[in-house]
């Protein structure tokens, strides 16, 4: 019988042409959205970090659990290719953290996340920072159900990065620029530049800038987080939960 | 290479549209890739044509719709098409835009093969 309209006779038409418009990552976002609805009942802020790799993320997050201990309950997902090396040193600061080691995969994506919610008890935390894999192309695609993006770009590298790798920096909610402690002998880094490639994105993403090493500076990126934990009126989590900046993407098809 | 992601993803889906249809065999396969979508057409089809194998989607053809960048500005309103590192309204200069296209990364659709011996009287 067809299975189309349940007559006898199939038609021996030319093939069948079957409009789908789905987005290719339905499923993950799908799983995303399930992970923002675990925090979310829990009161739970998180943040997706992402940058290349060495540009300073674990020491970002190591700096910022040494300056918000005891006033704030912060936990670590730690993604890496292989090793547990990252995970041991925010450990070493006495905060939970759980390591994904993705093996060949170049991302995190919301069913990794997700299994490792299952390692950490969210009603004990108040933050929860998502180390991606040290990568500026693949982890930009990927909604892990954070409620934040920030991508680091730390002065060592090119100051034209923003516009090398739209789509990471695009998705940003905040760009941290890291290593500012090494400006005087990065000659050919001018903050002005990189500021200016990432204004070139639009949306008026801001930039703040972070030294934890020779002359220790986080200052701007503490009151970033007090901010988003607790809203401008001040109180606790009274932040909307929101996706970050370019997830979901906008309606489909508007050419 | 998270296109391999993708393309896992792709045929996941075309998997479940033909086993929707009653059909075994896809012959072409559409998708849209936004050049801000972050991902490579090029890549994708490499990882298609490796990937394709064995399944529902052994003998399919994949078609790639490139979809450009525009966005809306916040301030004029006016809409235009830019480059991809480049998200400014080309009409008043203003860098307060809305990606309005440009991120898609989606099937549009798939294509069935023909019933090879279409009677079946029940």
């Amino acid at each position: 019988m067809c299975r189309n309209c349940g007559c006898s006779l199939t038609p021996e038409s030319p093939g069948r042409v079957i409009e789908v418009i789905q987005d290719l990552l339905a499923e993950n976002d799908r799983m995303a959205d399930h992970n923002r609805a675990h925090f979310d009942s829990h009161g739970v802020l998180a943040i997706n970090v992402m940058s290349s790799p060495g540009a300073g993320k674990t020491a970002l997050l190591e700096a910022t659990i040494v300056a918000l201990k005891g006033s704030v309950r912060i936990a670590v997902i730690e993604g890496d290719l292989a090793t547990d090396n990252d995970a041991v040193r925010i450990r070493s600061h006495g905060v939970p953290a759980v390591q994904i080691t993705t093996g060949a995969a170049c991302h995190l994506d919301a069913q990794r996340v997700h299994q490792a919610l299952h390692t950490l008890s969210l009603a004990t935390l108040d933050l929860l920072f998502i180390e991606n894999v040290g990568n500026l192309v693949c982890p930009a695609t990927f909604d892990l159900g954070a409620h934040r993006n920030v991508t680091l770009l730390s002065v060592t590298e090119g100051d034209d990065k923003p516009a090398k790798y739209p789509v990471i920096f695009r998705a940003s909610d905040l760009v941290v620029l890291s290593k500012t402690d090494l400006l005087d002998v990065m000659d050919d880094f001018d903050p002005g530049r990189a500021a200016a490639a990432l204004q070139g994105l639009g949306g008026g993403i801001p930039l703040i800038g972070t030294a934890v090493r020779r002359a220790p500076s986080i200052g701007a990126w503490l009151d970033w987080i007090d901010a988003e934990l607790h809203g401008r009126d001040g109180a606790y989590r009274s932040v909307p939960s929101r996706k970050p900046l370019s997830f979901p993407p906008p309606p489909r098809f508007g050419v | 290479m998270h296109e391999l992601s993708i393309c896992q993803a792709l045929l996941k889906q075309v998997n479940h549209v033909a086993a929707d249809a009653g059909c075994e065999h896809v012959e072409k396969i559409t998708i849209a890739i936004g050049l801000l979508a972050g991902v490579e057409p090029g890549l994708i089809a490499s990882a298609f044509a490796v990937m394709k194998s064995g399944g529902c989607a052994a003998q399919a053809t994949l078609i790639i719709e490139s979809v450009e960048v525009r966005v809306e500005c916040a301030v004029c309103g006016a809409h235009s098409s830019v480059t991809a590192n480049r998200l400014i309204c080309s009409a008043c200069g203003g860098y307060r835009t809305r990606v309005i296209a440009g991120q898609e990364l989606c099937l549009l659709r798939v294509e069935l093969r023909a019933p090879v011996h279409a009677h079946s009287l029940n």
